[in-house]
């Protein structure tokens, strides 16, 4: 079921404001919700916020047997759902809406495609034995901007979780549980944030970072830009909605280069954080 | 992934034998196909794709018509054949789901679809071969589609794909480029020089991405300049035949 | 003003609007910088919006007048318009049309003209049998499915249109109503002109209706007193679906017709009734059959014959 459309006042009075640069939140045009990290009892759980959007990313690694064509790469998956719980406009019946599809799609481009792990680092014995990390993201409510919630969920999560370390004699394998060994973080190359912007129809209005439900709503296109803190853009994705200047979007993804460092600085502060206070637990047991 | 096969030699030719910004030949079909209001099939060197449009047309499913414009319904479907290894795609495939999204909401702002309100416009794209610029050939086609079947249009959509060799950028890649060298696809509306799509999934330098990004945006306008062509012969065909139509005899004139 | 016309390189099709005297405006108008009858695309500038106004086919932008459709420029005094070369039917008040009937819905039946949305033919626009006018009861509404089923082909005329846009027929004419004992054609709409009679009869037995939609009924002739009878004209007989008894000749002309037909508009000639006839005599003078008029080169020779070069 689709919620009913915004009424009529109610548009008119967020594209006004929007024209004098003003939010109906109190944000400025170009400014993010500031991301809320939990982390949770196990190495990779986190649950992240923006605003009232709250996704929850879990990862977890099993030992499998490697696929024959990439005998020496490790496994990654990426499992996304998004439930009526969510929001009403994702159904469980049926064909997946279009929303869905791109939040999917998007997940997998940032998270898998955009060579984040090193994959053969998960290798542990060539053709028999690598690890397989299961990438789990629950959305659990939206407040708009869902993609760019998820996508960090997902990144801070891989970033979070430890592997178990692992000795290779031979053939035999032997995994050494936490409190035997430390476990191991995962190698990854770089680490992707994705920042989404919103357009609207008329074009004198500024575009918006991190649009909340109703400004998500009542956009006239969307422009997703995930890049890393060393600007490199791992994904570029404007699918339709207003025409745009070339230099208009040239703008937007310098301002997203600058959020990217700002977002990386916040998200190891927060890591190392938490990090902090295990290493106490880790003591205590 | 370094692949055996060179992408841009030293003497500047790629694989299939293009310099860096040159582009392949483009095919424009636009001849009646069966039922449909508007046809059109496009090749770009090995990249075939045929649309067909229906419509505007009373929609089929009530829930989707919409009170002041018209729904567009786009539905991408990949030929088995279509690809090296032949693979079956079904239709719910995320893959090809997502390409039929783009096409729809690329499209939704340039058709004026506010003056067919309760209609739906349908957009079918069946994807024949496939040999690099997917997304590219399914935007150009349906643009041509759409203009052939007199849905009326802001103004073309004219598709390039673009990938970064190392540093050197070049132009409507095929298959064996796009898997080795990060791509982008940009869409613009010649008219106003704007961009209304633009898709990148592979590493890329923010100043990398710009020089291609600009480039992609020019050779648009050349890809305009075919579609023009190709639309023009087109409409002068028709118009000829009309004008060539019946004699008009002396008495006939007088009803007028 | 009337031979302007046969000279014009472009005869447009829209008859209501060519009738206007645009032709003797032009003269009048100095600084004319709209390329009349020159054939534009989506997206080409054609004037400025000060002195012109946007008709269909265009819109303005930054104070231009755009094309978005590809077609032929047209202007009406101050109107500009481009007419798509391929589009919809676009209805008229008094248009006839052929249609056929895709639901039945309460009191009131849905068609499919070919245009942007299905028309409605109410079931107070019909002519019950009886042939008495009188106000519609509850019965006929339940038996609606006796008059018109799903799939069944009429002829109608375009009464009104609706508040969003789509068309209201009636079929209250003895001309109008169920068609039987034919074929249908289906063409491009801008081939089928507005003409003094959309019915025409040619002297082989074939009854045509050109409707303005594109949908064209090839059927045997039926007699004029046959048709319209008597006041109380026969229930079973216009509701009915059965076809009349048709002799071998009269099912090869109508063929013959409407492959001529089919030749023509893949061609994209205009269909009038007088290049019909002369058609239909090209093929019995050159001893054609309805099955080789689909060979492309006796096709061909059929338009070079008859089309105006």
């Amino acid at each position: 079921m689709r919620p009913p459309s915004p009424s009529i006042p109610e548009k008119e009075f967020l594209f006004s404001s929007l024209k004098q640069s003003l939010r109906l939140d109190g944000r400025l045009p170009l400014e993010q919700r500031t991301p809320q990290l939990t982390f949770g009892s196990d190495l990779g759980y986190v649950e992240c916020g923006l605003g009232k959007t709250r996704v929850l990313a879990q990862v977890e690694a099993r030992m499998v047997k490697p696929t024959p064509e990439r005998p020496f790469e490790g496994i990654v998956t990426i499992h996304s759902e998004i439930s009526p719980m969510a929001s009403p406009e994702y159904e469980t019946l049926g064909r997946a809406s279009e929303e869905e599809v791109i939040i999917t799609r998007m997940l997998d481009k940032v998270l898998r495609r955009s060579d984040v792990l090193d994959k053969e680092s998960l290798c542990i014995i060539a053709g028999q034995r690598v690890w397989h990390l299961r990438l789990t993201i629950h959305c659990l409510a939206d407040a708009g901007n869902m993609l760019d919630c998820a996508c960090l969920a997902g990144i801070v999560a891989l970033k979070h979780f430890r592997r178990p370390d692992v000795e290779v004699t031979g053939e035999e394998v032997t995994v050494h549980p936490a409190s035997e060994r430390a476990p191991i973080p995962l190698a990854m190359n770089h680490t992707p944030f994705c920042f989404t912007f919103a357009f609207f129809p008329d074009l004198e209005t500024a575009p918006v970072l991190d649009p909340n439900q109703l400004e998500q709503r009542l956009s006239a296109g969307l422009m997703s830009v995930a890049l890393n803190a060393q600007k490199e853009l791992c994904v570029v994705q404007k699918f339709g909605g207003v025409p745009l200047a070339m230099d208009e979007i040239l703008r937007l993804i310098d301002v997203a280069v600058e959020r990217a460092k700002e977002l990386n600085k916040l998200v190891e502060g927060r890591l190392q954080e938490d990090w902090k206070t295990r290493g106490r637990n880790v003591e205590l047991i | 992934m370094a692949s055996r096969i060179e992408i841009l030699n030293d003497g500047g030719f790629r694989s299939d034998g293009r310099r860096q910004y040159e582009l392949r030949d483009l095919a424009i079909d636009l001849s009646q196909q069966a039922s449909a209001d508007g046809a059109a099939t496009i090749t770009h060197g090995l990249t075939q794709v045929m649309v067909s449009v229906f419509g505007p047309r009373e929609a089929k499913m009530r829930s989707q018509t919409m009170h002041d414009r018209a729904n567009i319904n786009v539905e991408v479907s990949v030929a088995a054949f279509s690809t090296g290894e032949r693979r079956k795609r079904n239709r719910g495939d995320k893959r090809i789901l997502e390409l039929a999204a783009t096409i729809k909401s690329t499209f939704e702002p340039v058709i004026q679809t506010s003056l067919y309100p309760r209609s739906q416009i349908d957009i079918f794209v069946q994807v024949l071969e496939q040999d690099g610029g997917l997304l590219q050939a399914c935007i150009n086609g349906t643009t041509l589609a759409l203009a052939n079947a007199g849905i009326p249009l802001i103004d073309f959509v004219c598709a390039v794909t673009g990938g970064v060799h190392l540093t050197a950028p070049m132009l409507d890649l095929t298959l064996i480029e796009e898997n080795d060298v990060p791509h982008v696809s940009v869409a613009v509306l010649p008219k106003t020089g704007k961009v209304t799509l633009v898709t990148m999934e592979t590493r890329l330098h923010v100043e990398r991405f710009e020089e291609i990004f600009r480039l992609a945006g020019q050779a648009g306008k050349v890809i305009h300049a075919e579609f023009k062509r190709a639309l023009r012969d087109r409409t002068t065909t028709l118009v000829g035949a009309m004008g060539a139509g019946p004699r008009i005899s002396a008495e006939e004139e007088m009803e007028y | 003003m009337r031979l302007m016309f046969s000279f014009a390189p472009f005869r447009p099709t829209n008859f209501a609007a060519a009738a206007l005297p645009d032709d003797d405006d032009e003269m009048d108008l100095d600084g004319d910088d709209v390329a009349v009858n020159s054939i534009t695309l989506p997206g080409e500038t054609i004037t400025s919006s000060h002195a012109y106004m946007r008709g269909h086919g265009t819109y303005v932008d930054e104070e231009q007048v755009i094309a978005s459709v590809a077609g032929t420029i047209e202007r009406v005094n101050k109107l500009v318009t481009v007419r798509a070369i391929s589009t919809k039917y676009n209805p008229e008040v008094g248009d006839l049309v052929v249609g056929r009937i895709t639901e039945v819905q309460p009191r009131r039946w849905k068609v499919d003209a070919n245009s942007r949305q299905d028309a409605v033919l109410l079931l107070s626009s019909v002519n019950l049998p009886g042939g008495v006018q009188r106000r519609k009861l509850e019965s006929d509404e339940l038996q609606m499915r006796t008059f018109f089923e799903e799939g069944d082909l009429l002829v109608a005329e375009v009464q009104a249109f609706f508040a969003d846009g789509a068309m209201s027929l009636h079929t209250r004419s003895l001309k109008y109503g169920k068609l039987r004992n034919g074929q249908l054609v289906m063409v491009p709409p801008m081939l089928v002109r507005r003409l003094k009679s959309h019915f025409t009869t040619l002297p082989c037995g074939v009854d045509l209706i050109l409707g303005l939609n594109g949908y064209i009924w090839v059927s045997k002739h039926v007699k004029q007193n046959e048709q319209e009878g008597e006041e109380g004209f026969d229930a079973e007989t216009i509701y009915s679906n059965r076809n009349d008894p048709i002799d071998e000749s009269t099912r090869s002309a109508i063929s013959r017709v409407a492959n001529i037909i089919r030749v023509l508009a893949a061609h994209f000639v205009p269909l009038t009734d007088t290049l019909l006839l002369e058609a239909y005599e090209w093929t019995v003078e050159n001893d054609t059959d309805a099955k080789s008029l689909l060979v492309e080169d006796v096709g061909d020779a059929l338009v070079a014959s008859v089309a105006r070069t």
